[in-house]
């Protein structure tokens, strides 16, 4: 039972109390401005409190909530790429005249960023659900707030809501299974007790694990992420593919724990590696939109993250922070120079062909862009070169050869249409690209300065990213045996 | 302080005032527009001073084989320490390269008048990769160094190239990078093996050259280097990129690509496949040499058929490049001194050749010979130095080529005379295309169509001769070039057992 000392990691109150405060702020006098400051405040303050908890965390594991560095360490990307996106999108609202409603924009940024927390630092069932559904609900929400042209948004705000509908369904099927099998909400495997039928824990694991690689869009289960990403607006694209990632990995990290996996995980693993990081990049090679293009590459580096989860090892933690570093870094780069190209009117620099000729009209950004792509690509002296060098190490240690060969032919493909992009800014440019924004803003050129040199620093310096951060097993030894049984 | 990681950096940063230069001046009179080129020219001056102290400045040059030495943690958890190391063999390479450099600068990159401080930043940039790659002695570093250098490069080829650039660089880098991360994944075996045996995770090469490996794992590591390089030199069945590349690339970066970066794969042959894993090269000898007479034998042919003079000279690289494996892989001193010196004498030859044709494109608008024609009456001095270079090319006695080849041919005779045999139809070839260029650009009846051109100026001239006289004594007196240049054993710092293994 849950008792009244309820173990509380301080950011999510924090964050709790800053909603509702912007809330209030929003029933009293709209102020889109004022919105956008307040949630800034209040993630950095959450950031600030990122280490403390109220309460005394209880030793039979049956809190709520739990704080150890894998969960710090994910909340502070999470809190630090929402912060980024609401600098990414404050523009894009407070100047666009064109809708009134805006500051509901905001608020809807930081509810998703609530669930995204609450689900890292969850240990139990009903907060994971929870946050899943906050996340989900808000993001349906910020899907539609696309400003001019608005059918594309519904179109993808229902397939999201649709979708993400039947992955929460199954995902809430297995947990329900879950607790018939052991009559407990901890958020872990399940395992048999007593003389139930051993195929029933191994269905619940499935199931959890199907809804799990929905949200996280992993092949076969990644249709949607296509039309959403390309449907919502950029900052949400960007919200998609970083923060929504972040939290389901962090919650599937913490789930299976990092000690041996069951071998029937280790087959679906093997098969779901394969398909995503083959279709994410065959899928990558022939789009025209950017968006589409970053969505598809980022279901690839959820398999290349998802090969390091599978090699349990002396590598695999520092493997999985710094890919998860310099994934966030990079796209949010991406994400931030395509969002310095919106134009008020709509038209936001999505489409590969608007981006010819950069080279020569903005050296500065079409350099700073390369330098991400380079770096999603897995190109010295980015700090993904690194983060894919750790990968490549820890598929080694493990011999998954068959893994490895997938990963390079990835790579390979990969390189060809990041590479594209940077050789169409490099082409001449035939006709005026008046269609791209030229007047930057000041607040989204810090940003990408500042993500480029997070970039490049962790590039040439990547030995202080490397820390052991990952949750030990979550499986106790006993059980394990049991859980091998088909 | 130690000239190693200046060596490293110094090209870098001199490449970043270049483009600084630009950047501030007002780029609107040609004093100020040149002054990224003075400033890189600067660079390489100093660069020179310092390689020039490295070099002289050893009293006991010939006692300890590895001249310089430099070491600093880098990623300490994972073993990864940021360690150059100098013998003979790069010192020797990064010479060519700097001498290549200036070649460059003198005769090509000044004609860069569009964004001319980006390209001499790019410019320099790859050099230091080159430089970095040459020294690293830490695996992880190498790799670094080894695919640093490639950004630049497609930079510089996708935008000043010629008329189809962007796919000749998306080529030339897929094709690099690809097989790179082959070599990672063999450099992470290698690493894992040995981190399984000792518990100690490096990437020191010397300490990773101790580690016992079955034959079997031992092939497939050096395998994974072995495809890197053989693409980086280029070796026949991964040649593709190769033509496109050198032919669409601004003259400066053909330079660069055939005198310096082709030496890159010869380099990690000689260091990684031979050095790290001799017992299994000699093992795989038979197959590589093979491929060795393959490329000097297809390369030369299709040179042969070529109208494009660039696309000329590139698939005589890929046939000059035969050499170098074949000499490399005999397995003994002599066949990888004719190695090195091929090396050496082909990145003079084929550099200045690229320079030539270069000069005639700036000239005639045109690479294609059926337009060209008979420049000897126009512009005598391009054309005796064209004929010069063409000459060393198809591997005149006295000049460097020939001594390279003729030792290659010489230490592989004694391997195998059929092989020899053979390999030596792809010098017959050689003379049939380079006198056959030399017949129809330099010799043939001068076309009516032509407009007056500028021959060579003297000052050009004087920085053509210098490669010239370095031919030459290269191909009369090579001796010395050959005990200063041989690779270091690997027995010298900390380690015994593996030295006697080495060449």
């Amino acid at each position: 039972m849950i008792e009244h000392d309820v173990f509380l990691p301080t950011s999510l109150p924090v964050l709790c109390v800053g909603i509702t405060v912007m809330l209030a702020a929003t029933a009293w006098r709209r102020s889109t401005n004022r919105s956008f400051l307040t949630g800034l405040a209040t993630l950095l303050l959450a950031l600030v409190f990122v280490g403390h908890h109220t309460g005394t965390a209880r030793d039979n594991g049956d809190s709520l909530f739990i704080q150890d560095q894998w969960a710090n360490y994910t909340a502070i990307l999470i809190m630090f790429s929402s912060m980024c996106i609401l600098l990414i999108s404050w523009r894009n609202d407070a100047n666009d005249r064109t809708t009134s409603l805006v500051d509901e924009y905001p608020l809807l940024c930081m509810l998703g960023t609530l669930g995204a927390l609450t689900m890292v630092f969850s240990a139990n069932y009903m907060p994971f659900f929870l946050g899943l559904e906050i996340l989900g609900v808000s993001l349906m929400g910020l899907v539609t707030f696309r400003h001019r042209p608005v059918m594309p948004g519904y179109e993808a705000a229902m397939k999201y809501l649709i979708l993400s509908g039947v992955s929460s369904a199954i995902l809430l099927f297995g947990v329900g299974l879950a607790y018939g099998v052991t009559g407990s909400l901890r958020f872990m495997p399940p395992a048999t007790t007593g003389d139930i039928y051993p195929a029933l824990p191994v269905a619940a694991t499935i199931m959890i694990l199907i809804g799990m690689f929905f949200k996280l869009s992993a092949v076969p289960f990644h249709m949607w992420l296509l039309d959403v990403m390309e449907g919502a607006p950029v900052p949400v694209a960007a919200f998609l593919a970083v923060v929504s990632k972040i939290a389901i990995f962090s919650s599937l990290i913490r789930y299976f724990g990092t000690g041996n996996q069951p071998p029937f995980l280790n087959d679906i693993l093997y098969v779901v590696i394969i398909l995503t990081i083959m279709g994410g990049n065959l899928l990558a090679l022939r789009q025209t939109s950017l968006t589409r293009l970053l969505a598809c590459s980022s279901i690839a580096h959820v398999g290349y993250l998802l090969i390091a989860f599978l090699c349990p090892g002396r590598l695999q933690s520092g493997a999985i922070t710094i890919y998860l570093l310099a994934y966030t870094a990079s796209t949010l780069g991406v994400f931030a120079t395509i969002a310095a190209f919106a134009t008020p009117d709509g038209s936001d620099g999505a489409v590969i062909a608007q981006w010819k000729g950069l080279f020569f009209t903005r050296p500065f950004l079409a350099s700073s862009m390369s330098l991400m792509l380079l770096s999603l690509a897995g190109i010295p002296p980015g700090i993904g070169f690194f983060a894919k060098f750790e990968i490549a190490a820890t598929g080694v240690e493990y011999q998954r050869n068959l893994l490895l060969g997938v990963l390079i032919i990835g790579s390979i493909i990969g390189l060809y249409y990041y590479l594209n992009i940077i050789r169409v800014m490099m082409s001449a440019p035939s006709l005026p690209s008046a269609s791209l924004n030229r007047h930057i803003r000041p607040e989204l050129m810090a940003l990408v300065i500042v993500l480029t040199i997070i970039v490049v620093i962790g590039g040439l310096f990547p030995a202080r990213a490397l820390h052991p951060l990952l949750p030990v097993s979550a499986i106790p030894s006993d059980t394990e045996a049991e859980m091998t049984m088909r | 302080m130690n000239p190693l990681p200046a060596l490293v950096l110094l090209p870098v940063i001199g490449g970043g005032l270049a483009w600084l230069a630009e950047r501030i001046l007002p780029h609107t009179s040609a004093p100020a527009r040149n002054a990224s080129w003075w400033v890189m020219l600067a660079t390489l001056i100093v660069e020179a001073l310092l390689l020039a102290m490295v070099t002289f400045n050893h009293p006991t040059i010939r006692t300890g084989p590895w001249l310089e030495h430099f070491s600093m943690p880098w990623i300490p958890t994972m073993g990864i320490a940021i360690r150059l190391d100098m013998d003979g063999l790069s010192l020797s390479l990064i010479w060519l390269s700097l001498i290549l450099c200036f070649l460059c600068a003198c005769l090509a990159t000044r004609q860069v008048t569009i964004k001319s401080g980006t390209f001499h930043f790019l410019f320099l940039t790859t050099f230091t990769g080159i430089i970095g790659t040459f020294l690293a002695t830490d695996l992880f570093l190498f790799f670094f160094f080894w695919e640093l250098m490639l950004v630049p490069m497609f930079v510089l080829i996708a935008v000043w190239g010629h008329e189809d650039r962007q796919r000749a660089a998306l080529k030339f880098f897929m094709f690099t990078q690809g097989s790179g991360l082959l070599m990672l994944l063999s450099i992470l075996g290698l690493v894992i093996t040995h981190d399984r045996e000792t518990g100690v995770l490096t990437f020191d090469y010397f300490t990773l050259a101790q580690t016992h490996l079955s034959p079997t794992l031992s092939m497939l590591l050096m395998l994974g280097f072995f495809i890197a390089f053989a693409v980086k030199l280029p070796i026949v069945p991964v040649h593709v990129w190769l033509p496109d590349a050198h032919t669409q690339a601004p003259t400066a970066a053909s330079v660069l690509l055939a005198g310096i970066l082709l030496k890159t794969g010869g380099y990690g042959m000689i260091r990684f496949n031979i050095m790290l894993f001799p017992d299994t090269a000699m093992y795989f000898a038979p197959v590589a040499m093979g491929l060795g007479v393959v490329g000097v034998l297809y390369g030369a042919w299709l040179s042969c058929a070529q109208e494009d003079i660039k696309r000329l000279i590139a698939y005589s690289s890929i046939s000059h490049m035969g050499f170098v494996v074949l000499g490399i892989f005999t397995g003994s001193r002599m066949g990888m001194q004719g190695a090195i010196i091929q090396m050496l004498a082909h990145g003079l030859s084929a550099g200045a050749l690229f320079l030539i044709a270069g000069a005639i494109q700036d000239r005639l608008h045109t690479r294609d010979m059926h337009r060209i024609g008979g420049l000897w009456t126009a512009m005598p001095r391009l054309s005796a130095t064209g004929l010069f270079f063409a000459v060393a090319s198809l591997g005149m006695p006295g000049l460097g080529n020939f001594a390279g080849e003729f030792l290659v041919l010489l230490a592989t005779w004694h391997v195998s005379p059929i092989i020899a045999t053979v390999t030596t139809v792809g010098l017959v070839l050689a003379a049939i295309y380079a006198l056959r260029m030399v017949n129809r650009v330099f010799l043939a009846a001068p076309r009516g169509d032509q407009l007056p051109l500028k021959d060579l100026p003297v000052r050009q001239m004087a920085v053509f001769a210098c490669a010239m006289i370095f031919l030459i004594v290269l191909g009369l007196h090579p001796q010395p070039f050959m005990t200063f240049s041989a690779p270091s054993p690997l027995s010298v710092i900390g380690v015994t057992g593996q030295g006697e293994h080495a060449p």
